[in-house]
């Protein structure tokens, strides 16, 4: 793909900014080793080597514990095997990811009962939770669940609100009429209070729980996209390209929104940061995603239930405080990058 | 202008119905209402009893739950019904709370004062820190005191208050133990002093008053903060202060005035945040006030109550945002609405 020289310079410019850019660079890794968290929050094993082959259970079919010379018949547990491998040191090794317990996983082989609080023995850095499931797996498959959910109700919310807020800038007239209509009725719609009822009715799966949502979001977009779209259009490329008999939807895609992406992009971290916080309140109420599902609102909602274990309220408050000002910086940077405004300083 | 106003009240009449019915309807759909609740209720204390396996699943006849539909007007149409719930609406019925056999309107009436009171204070609080802390930024851009206090905004805007408010109940209430758990009063508040009531008051609201200003704070602060540097640099500044204007008069008198508009089309806001404020605070804190009301009445399937804090809330949003007109354009002379 060839940048054009401004997109260039803007990049240059946020680059620039040093808060957001390492914000940035720091959350698109923790993004990227979340997708992959399999390799180092698990419990099965990384690699076994078992009679002299090699088997990658992470990503492999289950294998049962019959196959490694077990005698049970359900999926092998990694965590036993390579103890009785290693007392056995008969050449067969296993090799746990780093935290060896995934995140439906209930621990009570601890001596106390649990939340059980953070150990290097066990391997539960961060503590168990009040089922005795290890907070840092619900943690990191939490912020999976949480950031996919949160850019994938942004993308559907844009898609729409960009296209009906492109058509009503462009085409105006009865269609923009009868569009501001609907949204302002839907927009004094409380639509948390909305969401709850309906939550509360069915218990949805994560797609559905996204479409909920988008139900509720693409107001926003639509309503800059309309105003963007309005100023473009009066401007002398725009009749120009209609002048030499371009249609409306080449003139909606090749001319107008490529000059509305700054609204887009500018405001699409914000967007994530309101997706995210909409997910943990529903969740934190018991209004999200189905129980065992790991979430951040579950974590918090056990957090303020069990405070004594500081572990489990520290952790989760760290998570949120760190990834939602992270690209909240992002935000702000892509922002300053994008609005070419200067202000002129007095001293 | 004043014609352009009557016409937005007017308006919102069709918006207010369109945004009823539609959670009406929705309530309708809903299983488990006051019925299902009473049947599975019965299902229970007979159970309790002893004598449910002969009577089977069913402890009401089919006339009974057909009576009980009558008597809570489940029977009827959706839209017979909603007419009958909009004719009590305009005679301030707000019909019966299906779980607590009370009227609507006195359980609302009831908590509102509580939500008020986090409503004003927020919103005096908020601007008077708001409005200074924006002009000093303005005035500073780029400076240490800039910097470091962009950094809290900003925490601050991005942390959900909720967030926020659990992890000061963590912190304050129960390692260090300086403020209570929650609660808007102490339980023997009765028999305190007025200045102990007070003091008890404002022991207890301290923590969730962090918790709503954070929020508002933030977007007050850089709202300001942007419009003064935008005015700023506008060219009548530059002239007033080429023509040989101080600086500092040059702000007071010029540019400060014009950034204050854009806030004043906040204040409409007021007038919802009063009732429905932030139902996660009072939900974290537990505050009897009408968000907890109706965080509890959707989970209690209790609808006459959610649908009565919906009539209240949607109403005053929709008066919320006609007066934030109404503000803007009394500030600022350019504005005429509806020309």
């Amino acid at each position: 793909m060839k940048l054009d020289p401004l997109t260039k310079k803007k990049i240059r410019r946020f680059r620039s900014i040093k808060r957001s850019y390492y914000s940035f660079i720091i959350l698109s890794t923790l993004i990227l080793l979340a997708s992959v968290a399999e390799l180092f929050v698990n419990n099965k094993a990384l690699v076994v080597s078992y009679q002299g082959s090699l088997y990658f259970p992470t990503y492999s079919a289950v294998r049962t514990g019959q196959f490694f010379g077990e005698d049970y018949e359900y999926e092998a547990n990694y965590r036993e095997l390579k103890q009785k491998f290693d007392e056995a040191d008969e050449g067969n090794w296993v090799l746990m990811p780093i935290v060896p317990w995934n995140p439906y996983e209930q621990d009570f082989n601890g001596e106390a009962y649990p939340p059980n609080a953070p150990s290097l023995e066990s391997r539960h850095f961060l503590g168990t939770d009040e089922s005795g499931r290890d907070v840092l797996a619900r943690l990191i498959y939490g912020f999976r669940i949480a950031i996919w959910f949160a850019v994938l109700t942004l993308a559907i919310c844009y898609t729409i609100g960009v296209l009906v807020g492109c058509l009503m800038g462009y085409l105006g007239g009865k269609f923009d009429l009868v569009m501001q209509r609907i949204i302002e009725v839907w927009s004094m719609v409380p639509f948390l209070y909305v969401i709850m009822i309906m939550v509360s009715i069915i218990q949805p799966s994560f797609f559905l729980f996204v479409l909920i949502n988008v139900l509720f979001g693409w107001i926003g977009i639509t309503w800059y996209m309309r105003t963007m779209t309005y100023k473009e259009k009066a401007r002398e490329y725009v009749m120009a390209a209609k002048a030499q008999g371009a249609g409306t939807w080449r003139v909606i895609t090749k001319h107008i929104l490529p000059n509305t992406m700054v609204m887009i992009v500018t405001l699409a971290p914000f967007g994530i940061v309101t997706n995210i916080t909409m997910l943990t309140a529903l969740d934190y109420l018991g209004l999200g995603l189905v129980p065992p599902t790991p979430s951040w609102g579950d974590l918090l909602q056990q957090g303020k239930s069990n405070l004594n274990a500081w572990w489990i309220m520290s952790s989760v408050v760290g998570a949120i405080v760190t990834v939602l000002t992270m690209v909240t910086f992002i935000g702000e940077g892509v922002r300053e990058a994008f609005d070419p405004k200067k202000h002129t300083r007095y001293t | 202008m004043l014609a352009y106003f009557g016409r937005r009240l007017l308006l919102i009449i069709p918006t207010f119905i369109g945004v009823t019915l539609m959670v009406f309807t929705l309530t309708r759909f809903v299983p488990g209402g006051p019925v299902e609740r009473m049947i599975s209720e019965m299902q229970m204390q007979s159970m309790e009893g002893g004598r449910a396996s002969q009577q089977g699943n069913q402890t009401l006849s089919d006339d009974q739950i057909a009576e009980l539909n009558a008597y809570y007007g489940l029977d009827k149409p959706i839209l017979v019904a909603y007419w009958e719930w909009l004719n009590k609406l305009v005679r301030f019925d707000l019909g019966e709370s299906t779980r607590y056999y009370e009227p609507v309107w006195d359980m609302i009436s009831e908590r509102l004062p509580v939500s008020v009171f986090y409503g004003f204070w927020t919103f005096i609080i908020s601007y008077l820190v708001s409005i200074p802390l924006g002009v000093l930024k303005a005035l500073r851009h780029g400076s240490r005191v800039d910097n470091a206090t962009s950094v809290a905004v900003f925490m601050g805007y991005a942390l959900p208050n909720y967030v926020v408010g659990v992890f000061l109940i963590t912190i304050f209430s129960f390692h260090m133990d300086w403020f209570p758990m929650g609660g808007f009063t102490s339980d023997d508040f009765d028999d305190f002093t007025l200045v102990q009531q007070i003091l008890d008051i404002a022991h207890h609201a301290v923590l969730p008053m962090i918790c709503y200003i954070i929020g508002d704070f933030a977007i007050l602060t850089m709202t300001m903060k942007n419009n003064l540097l935008e005015n700023l640099a506008a060219d009548y500044v530059k002239t007033a202060i080429a023509k040989g204007l101080p600086f500092k008069q040059a702000v007071k008198k010029h540019a400060l005035r014009n950034s204050l508009i854009p806030i004043a089309s906040h204040l409409g806001n007021v007038v919802s945040v009063f009732v429905a404020g932030s139902f996660l605070i009072e939900v974290v804190f537990n505050i009897d006030g009408i968000g907890l009301l109706g965080y509890e009445s959707i989970m209690e399937r209790d609808y006459p109550v959610v649908m009565g804090i919906l009539a209240i809330s949607s109403l005053l949003l929709m008066l919320g945002n006609v007066l934030s007109d109404v503000c803007v354009a009394l500030v600022d002379p350019r504005v005429k609405f509806g020309s």
